[in-house]
C-alpha cells in the first residue's frame, strides 16, 4: 500500500507537470494567434524590450500579453474559489458566485452604468471609465462579501449561509432588473456587454492591482489547505479534529471573495470555469486532497481560460466573441466527454 | 479507595441545552452526573429525545453546556483549546462520510490531523499509526478501497480506526451500531470492548442496542427525564434503575433472562410440554402472541412438542379435540382461525 501511495503521488506529479507544459504552450499560442498572426521572434523582442516602435511588438506587449496574463489569472482565481466553495459547502454545484459576489459586483456596475454614467457621458469604456467600472464592481462585491462574512460569524450552520447567499443574489438581481427597466438602450447595452465578460479590457496598470489581489487570495487558499481537507468530512468531524470552524471559514470566504470579486470587477462575471474546473481536476487526479487539487485547478483553469481566449479572438478574423459564451461552449463538451467516459459526475 | 489517581472523566451537575439568541438558554436536561475510568467501555442509554446526542455534543465541545462541569483527570474541559481537545477526545458521529476519491487509508489518516503541520503532511511515523489503526479494526484488506464503495459496517470500522489514529485517551461514539445488521452490531461492540481493554481507552457510546450492551459494556450511563444513574449493567438491573427506562411504556423487562418484552393483554391459557430447543421456541411463539403460559392451573388448551431437528411435531388438544401439526406456523394459523 505504501508503494501504491507513492505511485499515486508520482502520477499526480506527472499530470501536474503535463498541465504546466500545456499552460506554457497555450500562453505562447495566445500571444501568437489573433486577428493578426505574430511570429514567435517578435514575442522574444517584446519580452526583451528592444525596438518598441514595431507595431507587432506593440500588439504583444500592450495588448496580447496583458490579455494572456489576465486569462491565466482569471482561470486560476475562479477555479480556486470554486474549489473552495464546493468543499466548504460540500456541494458539487457550488461555485465562486454562491456567496453572491457576482451579484454584488453587477449591482455596483448597474448603479454606475445605468444610474450615474450619464454624468460622465461617454466615459464608461474609456481608460478612466474602465478603472471606475472596476472600482464600483469591486465595491459591490466587497459589500456583499462583508455581509456574508458577518453572517458567517453569527450563523453556525453552513446551509443557512448557502441559502442567504442565494437570497442576496436574488435581491441584488431584482434591484438590477429595476435599474435595467428604467435605463435607456445604450446604457442597457453597456451593462449587458459587461455581463458577458471580457479579458481584453484589462490594462497593464490594472494588472498591477489584479495580480497581487489574486496572488493573495490563492496564498490564503493554500494556507487553509489542511482545513479544506477537513471540511470534506463535514463540519462535525472538522471540529472534532481541532478546526476552528468560524475562523477557518472566514479566511476561506475572504480568499474566495478576493479572488472572485477582483476578477468580476475587472473582467465581468465569467461563468462556468469556477464550477467546472474543480470537477475536471477530481476526474483527472482522482484525489480529494487539496494539496494536489489546489495546484491542479490553478493549472487546469489557466489552460482552459487561455484556450477559450484563443478561440474567442477567432484567429484570422477582425472580431472577438464574448469570453463567457466561449468558456461555456469550449468547456461543456470537455465535461460531457468526461462524464460519459467516467459514467458519472464526480461528487465532492 | 480504588481508582484514585487513575485516568478518569467526570461529569458533575451538568445542564445541557441550546443557546437562545441572547435570551435565557433552553435547558434540555440538568443535574447530569456521570463518570468513567480508563479502560472502561460505557454505554449511554435513554429513550429517543432524552438528550444523549446533545450530551455527547456538549462533551465534545460542539455546543456549550450551561451548568456544572466536564473534567478529564480533574481538569475542566472549558480551560483547553480546540486543538488540545482534539488530542484528548476523538469522536465518531452519525454523519455518513462519502467523499469521492477518498480511500479508507486517506480517511483513517485524517486522525493524524491534530499532529501534522499546516501542510497536512503525514510522516512515516504517522503512516505507521494509521496502518496500526486500520489493522486493529480488521480493515487491512480494504485500505485502498474508496470509501464510497464499502458497506455500512466497514465504514463504521473505518470511522473507528480514524478515531484510533487520532490517538486520544477518550473516544465518544454517537450510536455507532444504528444502521448495522445484528452480527455487525455484535462485532462493533466487541471491537470497542477490546480496544478499551487493550489500549486502556475510555470509550463512551450512545446506543439503543440494550441486549448487546447488557452483555458487553462495563458501565451504563442511564439518562431519564428527571435524573441520571450509573453503574455496571448488572447493578442497574438489580437495583431497578435499568427498568426505569421502560416505565410508562408497554415494554417490560425480564430480570432473569436480562431481556425486555412487550407487555401484552393475555389471551387464553396454554400448558406446553416437551423438551429441549423445540420446547423453548414453542414457548417463545406463544409468548409472542400473548398467550398466558401456565403450569399448575387448568389451561384452555394443551400443546405437546416431540422430536428434534427436521422432524418435530406438535400435538394440540383443545376442548377434547386433538390435532397434529408439523410447524409452529401451521398450528398458530389454526388457533387463530
Amino acid at each position: 500500500m505504501n508503494k501504491s501511495n507513492g505511485k499515486y503521488k508520482n502520477k499526480s506529479f506527472f499530470f501536474l507537470l503535463l498541465l504546466g507544459i500545456a499552460a506554457v504552450v497555450f500562453f505562447v499560442l495566445d500571444l501568437l494567434l489573433g486577428s493578426v498572426a505574430v511570429p514567435l521572434s517578435k514575442v522574444f523582442v517584446a519580452f526583451t524590450g528592444s525596438s518598441p516602435d514595431d507595431p507587432l511588438v506593440a500588439i504583444i506587449s500592450d495588448f496580447r500579453l496583458p490579455k494572456a496574463l489576465t486569462a491565466v489569472i482569471t482561470g486560476a482565481a475562479l477555479s480556486v474559489s470554486g474549489l473552495q466553495m464546493q468543499t466548504v459547502f460540500r456541494n458539487p454545484l457550488a461555485g465562486p458566485y454562491v456567496l453572491g459576489i457576482s451579484a454584488g459586483a453587477s449591482l455596483g456596475v448597474a448603479f454606475f452604468v445605468m444610474g450615474f454614467s450619464s454624468v460622465f457621458a461617454f466615459g464608461v469604456f474609456s481608460s478612466t471609465g474602465a478603472w471606475s467600472l472596476a472600482l464600483v464592481a469591486w465595491l459591490g462585491a466587497f459589500m456583499v462579501m462583508l455581509l456574508v462574512l458577518y453572517v458567517s460569524t453569527k450563523v453556525d450552520d453552513i446551509m443557512t449561509i448557502l441559502i442567504l447567499g442565494i437570497l442576496f443574489t436574488s435581491a441584488t438581481a431584482a434591484i438590477v432588473s429595476i435599474l435595467q427597466y428604467f435605463s435607456n438602450e445604450s446604457m442597457l447595452k453597456a451593462f449587458i456587454i459587461w455581463t458577458m465578460g471580457s479579458l481584453g479590457s484589462v490594462t497593464k496598470s490594472q494588472l498591477a492591482v489584479l495580480v497581487p489581489a489574486v496572488v493573495l487570495g490563492i496564498f490564503l487558499a493554500f494556507m487553509k489547505m489542511k482545513e479544506l481537507n477537513a471540511f470534506l468530512l463535514g463540519e462535525n468531524y472538522a471540529r472534532s479534529l481541532g478546526v476552528h470552524l468560524v475562523r477557518s471559514r472566514l479566511v476561506i470566504f475572504l480568499s474566495t471573495s478576493l479572488l472572485a470579486g477582483t476578477i468580476t470587477a475587472f473582467c465581468g462575471p465569467i461563468g462556468f470555469i469556477g464550477i467546472a474546473v474543480p470537477h475536471i481536476a477530481r476526474i483527472i487526479f482522482r484525489t480529494a486532497n487539496h494539496a494536489i487539487l489546489l495546484p491542479a485547478v490553478i493549472l487546469i483553469g489557466s489552460v482552459l481560460m487561455l484556450f477559450s481566449d484563443i478561440v474567442s479572438q477567432l484567429p484570422g478574423m477582425q472580431t472577438t466573441l464574448p469570453v463567457n459564451s466561449v468558456t461555456a461552449l469550449v468547456g461543456i463538451p470537455v465535461i460531457v466527454w468526461m462524464i460519459i467516459k467516467n459514467k458519472r459526475f464526480s461528487s465532492v | 479507595m480504588m481508582g484514585q489517581g487513575r485516568f478518569n472523566i467526570s461529569i458533575r451537575d451538568m445542564a445541557i441545552g441550546f443557546t437562545n439568541h441572547g435570551k435565557d438558554p433552553f435547558i434540555l436536561r440538568k443535574g447530569i452526573n456521570f463518570s468513567a475510568y480508563h479502560g472502561e467501555m460505557v454505554a449511554l442509554i435513554g429513550s429517543n429525545g432524552i438528550g444523549k446526542s446533545t450530551l455527547l455534543r456538549s462533551l465534545i465541545g460542539f455546543q456549550d453546556f450551561f451548568e456544572g462541569d466536564f473534567t478529564v483527570n480533574g481538569k475542566s474541559i472549558k480551560t483547553i483549546t480546540g486543538q488540545e481537545r482534539a488530542k484528548l477526545i476523538s469522536f465518531v458521529s452519525t454523519d455518513i462520510v462519502k467523499v469521492a476519491n477518498m480511500t479508507v487509508f486517506d480517511l483513517v489518516a485524517y486522525g493524524r490531523f491534530p499532529y501534522t503541520n499546516w501542510f497536512g503532511k503525514t510522516t512515516a511515523e504517522d503512516k505507521k499509526i494509521v496502518y496500526r489503526a486500520i489493522e486493529s479494526v480488521g480493515m487491512e484488506a480494504f485500505a485502498d478501497q474508496p470509501v464510497t464503495r464499502i458497506s455500512d459496517g466497514e465504514r463504521q470500522r473505518t470511522m473507528i480506526a480514524r478515531a484510533l489514529a487520532q490517538d486520544t485517551p477518550i473516544i465518544f461514539l454517537d450510536e455507532p451500531t444504528a444502521f448495522l445488521d445484528v452480527s455487525n452490531k455484535y462485532e462493533i461492540f466487541h471491537l470497542l470492548q477490546v480496544l478499551a481493554k487493550e489500549n486502556g481507552k475510555t470509550i463512551v457510546l450512545s446506543t439503543h442496542d440494550l441486549n448487546i450492551a447488557l452483555r458487553e459494556v462495563d458501565k451504563f450511563w442511564i439518562m431519564l427525564e428527571e435524573e441520571t444513574y450509573e453503574g455496571s449493567p448488572e447493578d442497574t438491573v438489580l437495583n431497578g434503575n435499568f427498568e426505569k427506562l421502560f416505565s410508562n411504556s408497554h415494554i417490560g423487562f425480564d430480570h432473569y433472562e436480562g431481556e425486555y418484552f412487550f407487555k401484552k393483554e393475555f389471551r387464553e391459557k396454554v400448558k406446553i410440554t416437551g423438551e429441549g430447543i423445540p420446547l423453548n421456541w414453542t414457548l417463545r411463539a406463544f409468548n409472542r402472541l400473548g398467550y398466558q403460559i401456565v403450569m399448575d392451573v387448568t389451561p384452555d388448551f394443551y400443546v405437546h412438542v416431540t422430536g428434534s431437528g427436521n422432524d418435530i411435531s406438535w400435538q394440540l388438544e383443545k376442548k377434547g379435540e386433538k390435532k397434529e401439526f408439523d410447524s409452529i406456523y401451521g398450528m398458530l394459523l389454526y388457533l387463530q382461525g
